[in-house]
């Protein structure tokens, strides 16, 4: 409680001359205090876990299973790392390219199916659109487990069982992404549209050039939240992938664990440090921005 | 395509013919081109396989050999299956912590940061306790069985610190469930904050002097205006926590692998382990049906239920 906002000030001014401030403030300030210890408290908690994480994939493999567990880095052991990255038996920067591929396309791709059919249904009038739109809502209601057997088969049907293909195909888009946007299109003014019109471009022109540049905060909210999702999935690698090659990063390190066994626990805890460090650098950066990107997305969807 | 009018009319009608339906034939065109691609997509990997999953429920089907029809034995099944009633009776468990703990958490959470306090501190705050929500959740989860291990495991360690006996967090069936919630409440409660920060934040701040200036004190303000001007939020948070916690799987996947003894067999694993263990996936589908039923019904409830305690301005 450093700064007091203005309304507070006054507040506590208006109470003071009331007479009654004192009794009030006693239980404001244990009010307070309760709400901070539990503040600290739960970051503490949620925090741990991830020191905890980095702190043992530091720490020579054979005291890994030490007590008292060490919450902040007590050795600086790097070759846990080195070990990890270049081991002959596991391939990790092929499992972290094979997940940066995946994620990338998959991105690349919903980013324009989604912008696409989200300009469409904001912006031109084709008979039929409100009962299509309809139909991508309703889909979002469909729980994944129903289309993951469908799903499975058509993919066997065409092959693609133990290839990225896989994965990347039945993600090119995204039903809430196309609402997202959608969104963000009709927020822009009408003028703009018609002004282009004048002006003779087509649609491609005036959806290319002048609409989609100004729905950056909602492209990159989705494009963040889609590439999250396939660097995330685990599922999609279990279901699919078959030769160790292919693997992606989460499928890698629950296989890792298995496949060192509990022996060399510093060595799995310096891969899942891996595939965690890049997205904790990207929130520490780009953090204020995320979580608007958050807010935008949830409140609307 | 059939109620275009051709080109020529248009030069010919003009005006005439775009009141009569309302667009343009080279508009229309372009709307359907950029709609295209979505639509195969979504085609294909989402509505075609709602009716394949519709008719394997008549099927027998193990991908290998040709699906045999069987009428109505998988329907039959789903009532005598007594794995499955355990498993939804497991889901309903989960689902019920989840989502209140995580909704009560959030909204504590959220209304702790939405406080004044140094950007400094904010920052850190919010890192610490949104972070989680982006990390994966398989990797996290074998950090948490180390975590949670019973034997040499960091979170009886700290207990037996402060004079508790250990607990077997992922080994016996009474705690494994409790287990897999706590993860679940670590990866999620974070993500429920910044949605009920956006809620407190879009709260004009003119109602609070009104309030203030009428005498109202600080549970009053809560009670009267920050209550239920947050319950349209509320309402998304649990529906979308409803939603999510019944169709879990990762979690509990890496964490407990369903076990022991079926103790955290969430309705998705078991879907998994029939379709794709036992490769019976004409029963794995029944049973996904069985869930996108329930879960369209608890939609339906929750939308009728809302117009009865949701105050939307």
């Amino acid at each position: 409680m450093a700064t007091i906002n203005p309304v507070r000030r006054i507040e506590l001014q208006e109470k003071s001359t009331s007479g009654g401030f004192k009794g009030r403030s006693i239980t404001r300030y244990f009010g307070t205090s309760i709400l901070w210890i539990f503040l600290i408290v739960m970051a503490l908690i949620e925090f741990m876990p991830v020191s905890w994480l980095f702190a043992n994939s530091l720490r020579n493999p054979a005291v890994a299973y030490n007590l008292p567990p060490s919450f902040l880095p007590t050795s600086w052991q790097w070759e846990n790392y080195t070990a990890v990255v270049f081991s002959p038996q596991i391939r990790f920067l092929l499992f972290f390219w094979n997940s940066v591929k995946i994620g990338i396309i998959t991105t690349f791709f919903t980013l324009l199916t989604c912008s696409l059919a989200a300009f469409a249904f904001a912006r031109l009038k084709f008979p039929g659109k409100n009962i299509l739109f309809f139909l991508f809502l309703a889909t979002l209601m469909i729980p994944w487990t129903v289309v993951m057997i469908p799903n499975f088969i058509i993919i066997s049907r065409l092959d693609f069982i133990d290839t990225h293909w896989a994965l990347v195909l039945p993600a090119l888009t995204s039903a809430f992404g196309i609402f997202l946007l959608r969104q963000q299109f009709m927020s822009l003014p009408e003028a703009l549209m018609d002004a282009a019109k004048i002006d003779g471009a087509g649609y491609f022109r005036i959806f290319f050039l002048i609409m989609l540049p100004l729905i950056g905060p909602g492209l990159s909210a989705l494009g963040i939240f889609t590439f999250l999702g396939s660097w995330n999935n685990y599922l999609g690698p279990l279901l699919y992938l078959r030769t160790t090659d292919n693997f992606t990063f989460p499928l890698a390190i629950v296989t890792l664990q298995g496949y060192m066994g509990t022996g060399n626990r510093a060595h799995v805890l310096a891969g899942i440090m891996i595939s965690v460090a890049p997205v904790l650098a990207f929130f520490l950066l780009a953090q204020r921005y995320i979580i608007q990107g958050i807010a935008i997305t949830g409140l609307k969807g | 395509m059939g109620v275009l009018s051709s080109p020529d009319s248009v030069v010919a009608g003009g005006l005439k013919e775009r009141k009569r339906w309302n667009f343009h034939w080279y508009e229309a065109l372009a709307g359907y081109g950029f709609v295209l691609p979505a639509i195969v997509a979504i085609l294909v990997f989402t509505i075609i396989p709602i009716f394949i999953a519709l008719g394997l429920v008549f099927m027998e089907y193990d991908i290998l050999s040709p699906a045999k029809f069987v009428g109505f034995e998988n329907i039959k099944r789903i009532f005598t299956d007594a794995r499955l009633g355990n498993s939804y009776l497991v889901t309903l468990k989960f689902v019920f912590m989840a989502t209140l703990v995580n909704n009560i958490l959030g909204i504590l959470l959220a209304l702790g940061v939405n406080r004044s306090m140094p950007g400094i501190m904010k920052y850190f705050l919010r890192t610490t306790l949104f972070f989680p929500v982006l990390t994966t959740s398989a990797s996290l989860a074998v950090v948490w069985q180390y975590l949670m291990a019973t034997d040499r495991g960091i979170l009886n360690y700290l207990l037996n610190q402060i004079g508790l006996a250990s607990v077997p967090w992922l080994s016996s069936s009474s705690w494994a469930l409790a287990s897999v919630v706590i993860y679940d409440v670590w990866r999620a409660c974070g993500y429920m904050m910044v949605l009920y920060l956006a809620g407190l934040q879009g709260i004009p701040e003119s109602y609070y002097e009104a309030a203030k200036i009428d005498g109202a004190d600080g549970f009053q303000l809560f009670r009267y205006i920050t209550l239920p001007l947050l319950s349209p939020t509320a309402f998304f948070c649990v529906v979308t926590s409803i939603i999510g916690a019944s169709q879990v799987f990762d979690n509990a996947m890496v964490l407990t692998r369903g076990g022991p003894q079926d103790a955290t067999r969430l309705i998705a694993l078991y879907i998994y382990e029939k379709g794709f263990k036992g490769f019976e996936m004409g029963y794995a589908s029944t049973i996904s049906v069985t869930l996108l039923i329930i879960l369209l019904l608890i939609t339906l409830f929750q939308f009728w239920f809302s117009k009865k305690w949701v105050n939307y301005e």
